[in-house]
């Protein structure tokens, strides 16, 4: 059973029902904006941190020290493979990959393209790529496989091929020397992307070795089981890489893209703040009134021997319940925007104007809110904390109160 | 010898506003004993309102020394001030006062509470002293659905469930007809004479003059007179 300061909290927001309904409503509509807020942006962090991984780039990467700074392709790992073991033995580590790039020239007949050439794990890629899963025609590489390439239909176009074409590959050896190969397309993606399309060269990585003179791999691509596990994996492997290779995250490795995620959590943030700041203004003005109103009672109840400390915690009861029906409330007015844009999502294709990739990374045009407990705990917490932050200078206000006026004030 | 409650002297209390001083109390000396029914008369402006705020504790004089159950007034913080009051006196208002969002019985259990009494036991306390003062059949309602003679004697009850030593009654019987007044009065002589219970009220009712063993005359701040007699009721 309520104490009786919970019903004496409970009971007081009945009193003035249409400026409890008010209160309750700016609370609740402010904690509805930003529960969909956070929602989007939450579904719109997952959507990139999920393109960047399936984009090839992974979660995190092992890459030889000095890479995050020079960004030198030629550089390549320390004991790459038993670096790949152990990488592979991490508990949540789902796909492993290792990579090696150099540019390249691919030409064909009198047309040439400048490209980068990409040696892939022809087991690992599929699972780590989507753009793998782009195919539009023949297949991807099969393992251990030599003298073929998989392209993108953008390069395709611009040489002027088919699949089965040949295509010459020129590029620089470590030692300096030009290389030279005969490369079958045995694949074609298509990703909608011409920016992507443009830039898909894949060999197998033995092939790269051979090509490139430089043994091994340039970097290991992670896919962690859950994306909410980043750091921590990144930390526990940072133990297990060895001399002269450090894992990065997805932040470090594409530090545009990170600026980019940095700069959408500090203006959503920013956002919340502005609404919140609005509801706790418009409550705490409705709070200071009803409180003045409540004067001669608070005086009364001070007399009878209330000591602040109570009397600021039934103040701060009544904010409390208000901010808890303000969260439900909210939680209503925010469950069908968040439920639609979870299930159906936003499109921002005609936004994109067809440009679906930024930094190489290929990303869906439609955005996804991110549904979930989250946001009871964060309607819930929104709420009372704006209620009670309101409530603060109405019930510092009443401290003030003179007991004495409880008989100095004789009418009712 | 009997126990002093209360002890004035000279007492003086001056508000201010401004550069205004005005004097409410002039050098009061006073003393309330265990067991009396005492009237504080005077017209308005007299000071009756600010010696009965100093004998409850509920402010602090000027000049003077007050001591309401033996403790100096002018030694105790706020915070000491309102256990005093809490713990020791009961406050019976002119307008009842009672909280109106809570029924007879939670406003009788409120003060209980405050003194961190357990639920079970401020429920019957409370229950019993409504029964005790013949206001059983109120417990229920809110004073909103009582009459006015109903929410005093409530008030009544609220002042005296925690078993005070002392009651200050600001014009209890002001918003009352005679009979209702009657009824207030006779019940609070009775909680005198039964529970010990002392009584000190501001007013200018003659009823309550008439109902009172002993009566403060105050006029300008200064007693005038204090007469000790047997009420007839």
């Amino acid at each position: 059973m309520m104490g009786l300061s919970w019903r004496m909290a409970w009971r007081s927001l009945g009193r003035s029902r249409r400026r409890t309904a008010l209160s309750i409503l700016g609370v609740s509509v402010g904690c509805a904006i930003a529960v969909f807020a956070l929602a989007f942006m939450r579904g719109g962090r997952e959507l990139r941190v999920r393109a960047i991984s399936e984009s090839g780039f992974g979660h995190a990467r092992i890459a030889p020290v000095g890479w995050a700074q020079s960004r030198r392709d030629e550089l390549r790992l320390q004991s790459w493979q038993q670096v790949l073991a152990r990488a592979r033995a991490v508990d949540g580590v789902a796909v492993v990959a290792p990579h090696a790039r150099t540019p390249g020239l691919l030409a064909f007949g009198t047309r040439a393209v400048g490209v980068q050439l990409l040696g892939v794990d022809a087991r690992a890629e599929p699972q780590i790529n989507r753009l793998v899963r782009a195919l539009v025609a023949g297949r991807y590489l099969n393992p251990g496989e030599e003298g073929v390439v998989v392209v993108g239909k953008a390069l395709v176009e611009r040489l002027d091929v088919e699949l089965g074409d040949a295509l010459l590959l020129t590029l620089a050896r470590a030692d300096g020397e030009l290389e030279y190969a005969m490369l079958e397309i045995v694949g074609i993606v298509d990703t909608g992307s011409r920016e992507i399309d443009h830039s898909i060269c894949h060999v197998a990585l033995a092939e790269m070795e051979k090509l490139t003179g430089l043994a091994g791999a340039g970097e290991i691509s992670l896919v962690f089981a859950q994306a909410s596990t980043i750091e921590e994996k990144v930390a526990e492997l940072a133990a297990l890489v060895g001399e002269g290779n450090e894992v990065l995250s997805w932040r470090q490795v594409l530090p545009a893209m990170g600026g980019d995620a940095a700069g959408d959590q500090a203006f959503t943030n920013l956002f919340i703040a502005i609404v919140v700041a609005v509801v706790v203004l418009g409550v705490t003005s409705a709070q200071l009134t009803a409180m003045l109103e409540r004067r001669r009672e608070f005086a009364v109840l001070m007399a009878l021997g209330m000591k602040g400390g109570q009397l600021l915690r039934l103040v701060l009861l009544e904010a409390g319940l208000l901010g808890l029906m303000g969260a439900v409330v909210g939680l209503g007015l925010a469950a069908y925007p968040v439920y639609y844009t979870a299930t159906s999502g936003i499109d921002f294709s005609s936004l994109m104007k067809g440009d679906i990739a930024i930094f190489g990374v290929f990303f869906d045009p439609v955005i996804y809110a991110d549904m979930g407990a989250w946001m009871v705990f964060y309607a819930l917490a929104l709420s009372c904390f704006s209620t009670l932050v309101a409530a603060l200078y109405p019930a510092f206000s009443v401290l003030r109160t003179d007991p004495g006026s409880a008989l100095s004030l004789r009418e009712m | 010898m009997e126990e002093a409650l209360v002890q004035v002297r000279g007492v003086e209390k001056v508000f201010r506003s401004g550069s205004i001083e005005v004097p409410a109390l002039r050098g009061i000396d006073l003393e309330i004993n265990a067991g009396e029914f005492m009237a504080i008369a005077g017209p308005s402006g007299s000071g009756k309102t600010t010696l009965l705020n100093l004998m409850g504790a509920l402010d602090v004089p000027t000049a003077g020394r007050v001591e309401v159950i033996g403790r100096d007034l002018s030694q105790l913080s706020r915070h000491q001030r309102a256990d005093l009051r809490l713990r020791e006196l009961g406050f019976v208002f002119q307008a009842y006062n009672l909280v109106p969002v809570l029924t007879a019985i939670e406003n009788v259990e409120f003060v209980l509470e405050l003194q961190g009494m357990d639920r079970r036991q401020r429920q019957a306390r409370a229950q019993q002293t409504l029964d005790e003062l013949g206001l059983g059949e109120l417990a229920q309602r809110r004073p909103g659905a009582m009459s006015g003679g109903q929410q005093q004697r409530v008030a009544v009850a609220r002042a005296v469930a925690s078993r005070p030593r002392l009651v200050l009654a600001d014009e209890p019987t002001a918003n009352l007809d005679s009979d209702n007044a009657q009824a207030l009065l006779g019940m609070m002589r009775r909680l005198r004479d039964e529970e010990g219970v002392s009584f000190v009220f501001s007013t200018h009712d003659p009823l309550v003059v008439s109902y009172a063993s002993r009566v403060v005359s105050l006029r300008d701040g200064h007693i005038v007179s204090d007469e000790r007699k047997e009420a007839d009721g």
